[in-house]
């Protein structure tokens, strides 16, 4: 790999994520399904936090709870010292854009536009000017390695540099927090070790991160673990703590 | 997001799906295409009968016998027209300082015969003045001579065709023809005119206009064409010839028309027309309206990911709904720019293989052609835009993941 990611405006010591008794239920028939339940929980600026649990229990809610895509139906969700509930659709997607960066599991690229392009997607519809955005293309796809990649599109591109892309792409914008979803669950574990590898220099430069993961092995390079079950966080433990055992 | 931006985007979008976007814009383009090409005929039909009153002067005023206001009065006791004889025109003549030229005449239908030849043609008695009147020519010969009206003489002058068909091997002047019963005199052909406000001018047969009447069994006449020395005295020449003919008659029962409410009737009328065919074009630019909004749609359902994923990102609803409002109106403005090139092509082959029709597509049409294209990008783009600003991120993503 070769450039460096970039953070700045980093603002220690305060949490980024509150999270207050954070309910999300669903209305089946007439029946209320807690998909998440009662969640408290803080996440410290700089913090590397993965969450494991089984299919089902609410992993993913979590993620698009913590990354703004899903309002908590009870308590209370602060991020960045902003209470979700009272800001507008707009707002919200403002701040997603200005603060959270996404790397998903099946990448969602656009396949029509090249590397580059996708890259610049979040500072399109952030408003920035077109020579910041190309500034800011050429030192994402530098520090994932891609340069030689920028003109090529997803499907001319292996499943590694996609995954690549998506990391140049979520950070393109230097969020404070980043949000994985089982980001190296379609790669081979080549390609896997050099997305976490990137994902550990993000750690490095001091953002905030959240991992998704059914990989106990992804799970050690983070601080910290939370094991979800049934919309309820069971555990909460280091990652020195986390055996197969204990899962 | 900058206009230039949206616009950017939304061409990268199009051209991802090149046949689509082929078949949208090509629904569009024959909407315009049929507009400017129907309302070109349309005005092209308004023009060639404007300049076919136009060519036989605009100080024309026309006297008919009846009235075309309603009257009040029962039938049969009050309200027939007298007769408009040729003493009328005379008077009108005598009296009305501002007439120029006055050609009474006298209309119907009758064989005519040379020889073993013999042809039913339109028989129209007139005077001297119909010449100058109509704009008319001689080829050859003479045209009817000025003299007193009322007093008839066997002498037709024969319209072009007429003489080529009755006289195909000799020159016809000074040869005696069959006019109905009548034998009389050619003296004259009249020069290739054709058609004149419906009438084809090469297949006619004229002689004086006392002679028409008797000729025809005709009491009255059937119109007289006036010329006035200035176009801004016809109003006021109308007014007088009622007036004169009111006393004559002893009631209001003549009808004087300018050539401009002649004009003024006939151009809208085919206003009317281009209006009506304007609209049916429309109705096809409807058409190819909803297939723009199918096309959007279909993009919307096929392009759920990428909306979820331009939320994810931070776009807001406005501004994905205005992306593709904007791919709308780019498929619409597309069809309406290349509909607008063809029509304009068409009616410029017209224009070169019908001459005579002087087809041209009014400016108003061409300008609400390009507008209505626009705006049908709007309007069938907005309920797809709509949907797509609205779709719930985790289940756009979601979607696409299951």
């Amino acid at each position: 790999m070769t450039g460096e990611l970039i953070i700045d405006g980093f603002m220690t010591g305060a949490q980024v994520i509150k999270l207050k008794n954070v309910s999300k239920i669903y209305q089946v028939g007439d029946q209320p399904v807690y998909a998440l339940a009662n969640i408290t929980e803080h996440i410290k600026p700089g913090e590397y936090v993965a969450i494991m649990g089984p299919s089902g229990s609410g992993k993913s809610t979590l993620l698009n709870v913590l990354g703004c895509l899903l309002r908590p139906t009870e308590g209370s969700y602060q991020l960045n010292g902003q209470e979700i509930n009272t800001l507008n659709d707009s707002e919200l997607s403002k701040l997603r854009q200005s603060v959270i960066g996404f790397i998903f599991q099946s990448f969602h690229l656009i396949p029509r536009l090249t590397a580059a392009g996708n890259v610049e997607l979040p500072m399109i519809f952030a408003g920035i000017a077109p020579q910041v955005r190309q500034q800011r293309v050429t030192q994402a796809l530098e520090a994932v390695g891609l340069t030689a990649r920028s003109h090529h599109r997803p499907d001319q591109l292996s499943v590694g540099q996609r995954q690549r892309v998506v990391i140049a792409r979520a950070t393109v914008m230097n969020p404070r927090l980043i949000l994985a979803d089982e980001p190296t669950g379609n790669l081979d574990s080549e390609s896997g070790k050099q997305i976490l590898g990137l994902l550990d220099q993000l750690y490095a430069l001091g953002h905030t991160l959240i991992i998704v993961t059914h990989d106990i092995n992804v799970a050690h390079r983070a601080e910290r673990v939370l094991v979800i079950s049934d919309g309820h966080i069971v555990q909460r433990t280091s990652s020195c703590n986390l055996t197969p055992e204990s899962l | 997001m900058s206009l230039r931006d949206c616009v950017d985007f939304a061409f990268n979008a199009l051209k991802g799906q090149p046949i689509r976007v082929s078949l949208c814009v090509t629904g569009i383009a024959i909407g315009i295409m049929a507009i400017v090409v129907l309302t070109a005929l349309g005005e092209g039909a308004r023009r060639y009968v404007v300049n076919q009153f136009m060519s036989i002067g605009s100080n024309l005023l026309l006297v008919v016998p009846g009235k075309t206001e309603t009257t009040g009065a029962i039938p049969g006791f009050a309200g027939a027209p007298h007769d408009l004889t040729i003493m009328d025109s005379q008077a009108i003549r005598r009296n009305i300082r501002s007439i120029q030229r006055l050609a009474p005449i006298s209309m119907g239908t009758e064989t005519v015969r040379y020889g073993e030849r013999r042809r039913q043609v339109p028989i129209v008695g007139t005077t001297a003045d119909f010449l100058e009147i109509r704009h008319l020519r001689m080829a050859r010969g003479q045209f009817l001579p000025r003299g007193d009206p009322q007093r008839g003489a066997p002498l037709v002058v024969l319209g072009h065709r007429v003489a080529q068909e009755l006289f195909p091997d000799t020159s016809p002047l000074g040869q005696l023809i069959r006019v109905g019963n009548w034998r009389m005199r050619v003296i004259g052909i009249l020069a290739p005119r054709g058609t004149q406000l419906s009438m084809d001018m090469d297949d006619l047969v004229l002689v004086p206009v006392a002679t028409g009447m008797q000729l025809l069994n005709r009491h009255s006449l059937y119109r007289i064409l006036l010329g006035v020395r200035n176009v801004s005295d016809l109003e006021t020449t109308c007014g007088r010839i009622v007036a004169l003919l009111t006393e004559r008659h002893g009631e209001d029962d003549t009808t004087c028309i300018t050539q401009g409410s002649v004009v003024g009737t006939f151009s809208s009328i085919l206003n009317a027309l281009t209006v009506s065919l304007a609209a049916i074009g429309f109705i096809s630019l409807t058409v190819a309206g909803i297939g723009i909004m199918n096309v959007m749609f279909v993009a919307v359902a096929d392009r759920t990911e990428e909306i979820g994923l331009l939320k994810a990102l931070g776009a807001r609803s406005r501004q994905i709904l205005l992306l593709f409002l904007i791919e709308a109106v780019i498929l619409s403005l597309a069809g309406g720019m290349i509909g607008l090139t063809l029509g304009w092509t068409i009616v410029q082959g017209l224009t070169t293989l019908y001459p005579a029709i002087p087809a041209s597509t009014p400016l108003w049409a061409s300008v609400s052609a390009v507008l209505v294209s626009f705006a049908v990008g709007v309007v069938f783009g907005l309920l797809p835009a709509h949907r797509a600003g609205r779709l719930d991120p985790v289940h756009a993503l979601e979607r696409h993941a299951s």
